[in-house]
């Protein structure tokens, strides 16, 4: 996506193919480690196993109910 | 973005590119070029799973369910512009993201929980494959072995462009839904109303209601879009300057994809107008057959087929882009089969285990249904917050890339809104006595 001038002064442009073009410096995590545990990140990450743990709980409840063992309780 | 001086062009490394005279072409050039990932992910997330649930959707309520539509349109769109952004800014993907800044379990979790509701949904889209042909009159035993070849040639050819370019071409087939929606003659009129005004079907809000809407915006939102997209941006390479197309590409994606689902319903309707009760769209096609005619039979049956393969490549190469980035192994397109042998045998494994598995007589269908609903309430709302906080990460991201004040408050408020609705659903599914 270059622009160039040719001898003219008369402006044009290259469009190059992203696959064809040369690669970029990306972001990289290399030698940073895990994410800095902010105060955002610690709340998110703790929200998530709770949800999980309470996920979990209901899919332990369900198997049982299907299992029929709550039934027995019952 | 690399300048290219035009004295350097030799017949020894010759400039790749196109050279155009005006900036309106160089920006419509520049648009094709990165146009896929966006249309890709948007139109594959209406898969088989989805279409059975919009035609539900229309089939018991008509219309009515027709606004939660336009409410979905930012939702999906901002959801994957993060995906998109991301995928630019680190040219890796999604799994290969949370395990680098969030360690190995969290690594491990997602790509478990990733893998397994992503092979249980690839069951779902054999099993339409099956039920679609069966009502053309041709034999699963023949149809779904065909369908998972097909699949796995259109991968193995060593060229992610090959791909790109067969799996937009499937997407634009999508376009037959508004014939389809226009041939079963909807009041135009009571159209445009029931998509700009939110109402409640007669019934008011029952069980089945709120489980259908979730079950809408569970299929507009699916966690493998957030794995495909970004590994497929980084597979195409895009370039920093190319994140705007790339936006663009994403809205393109989102409209087209809530526009068919709007279709979907259309067609839907026509059913619930003539009292027709079906579990299926191939139920609702065959009925439909004496009603509006070959042409609507024919093309639900065949779009239904198209949602399927869809759906089953895009998935299929999700599991195994997100495998490959976690196992450190060769995951890309561009390499030929014996140069990525683990990643395309993920795939082929994939769509091969998948498919014998429809292929078993008597397979609990419905168990895998409800099995779908839960893990994707698992992996939903973990993917999508390690996207939040991946794109507050400033320290890996710096200034340019990160979440904007107005961006977060937009996402956390998703993020809050995908989280209530995947846990309703998980309990519906799990507990269905609560909400009696």
């Amino acid at each position: 996506m270059a622009t160039m001038q040719n001898v003219l002064n008369t402006e044009y442009f290259r469009v190059i193919h992203p696959l064809d073009d040369a690669p970029e410096e990306k972001c990289s995590s290399e030698g940073l480690g895990h994410i800095a545990m902010t105060p955002a990140v610690r709340i998110s990450l703790t929200v998530l196993r709770g949800y999980l743990i309470l996920m979990t709980l209901m899919l332990g409840y369900h198997v049982l109910d299907l299992a029929g063992a709550l039934h027995q309780l019952r | 973005m690399r300048i290219v001086e035009p004295q350097l062009e030799t017949a020894a490394a010759p400039i790749k590119g196109v050279v155009v005279r005006r900036r309106w072409q160089r920006h419509l050039l520049t648009f094709l070029m990165v146009f896929g990932p966006g249309l890709i992910v948007m139109e594959a997330d209406n898969d088989a799973g989805a279409v059975s649930t919009y035609m539900q959707a229309g089939g018991q309520y008509g219309l009515h369910l027709l606004w939660i539509l336009i409410v979905l349109l930012p939702i999906c769109y901002f959801v994957q512009e993060m995906v998109a952004r991301l995928g630019i800014a680190t040219g890796k993907g999604h799994a290969a993201m949370i395990y680098e800044r969030f360690g190995k379990w969290w690594g491990h979790f997602s790509l478990f929980d990733l893998l397994l509701v992503n092979f249980l949904t690839l069951i779902t889209e054999f099993a339409a494959i099956s039920l679609a042909f069966i009502a053309m009159g041709v034999n699963p035993w023949i149809s779904v072995p065909v369908s998972a070849l097909g699949l796995t040639l259109m991968v193995v050819t060593g060229s992610y462009l090959r791909w790109e370019r067969i799996v937009i071409a499937l997407c634009l087939m999508d376009l037959t839904w508004f014939v389809l929606a226009y041939i079963v003659h909807p009041d135009w009129a009571a159209v445009a109303y029931f998509t700009l005004v939110p109402t409640m079907p007669a019934g008011g809000i029952t069980s089945s209601l709120v489980f259908l809407v979730i079950a809408i915006v569970g299929t507009t939102i699916a966690p493998w879009q957030l794995f495909f997209q970004q590994s497929c941006v980084a597979e195409k390479r895009l370039r920093f300057a190319d994140l705007k197309w790339a936006r663009l590409d994403t809205l393109i994606g989102s409209v087209f994809t809530v526009a068919v689902a709007g279709a979907m319903m259309l067609v839907g309707n026509y059913g619930y107008q003539h009292r027709i009760a079906f579990e299926d769209p191939a139920q609702l096609a065959l009925a439909l057959g004496p009603l509006a005619g070959h042409f609507v039979r024919n093309g639900v049956l065949l779009l239904m087929v198209n949602a399927a393969v869809l759906g089953t490549t895009a998935i299929s190469l999700a599991s195994a882009w997100a495998y490959g980035e976690v196992k450190g192994w060769e995951h890309s397109l561009h390499k030929k089969l014996w140069e990525a042998p683990g990643f395309y045998a993920t795939y082929i494994a994939c769509v091969g285990a998948a498919a014998a598995i429809v292929l078993i007589p008597h397979v609990p269908l419905q168990l895998v249904i409800v099995s779908v609903q839960v893990f994707a309430g698992l992996i939903l709302p973990s993917a999508i917050i390690f996207l939040q906080l991946l794109l507050n990460d400033r320290e890996l991201l710096g200034e340019r890339w990160v979440n904007r004040p107005w961006n977060n408050v937009i996402n956390w408020t998703i993020v809050a809104v995908l989280f209530a609705l995947s846990l309703l659903l998980a309990a519906q599914v799990m507990l269905p006595n609560l909400f009696n």
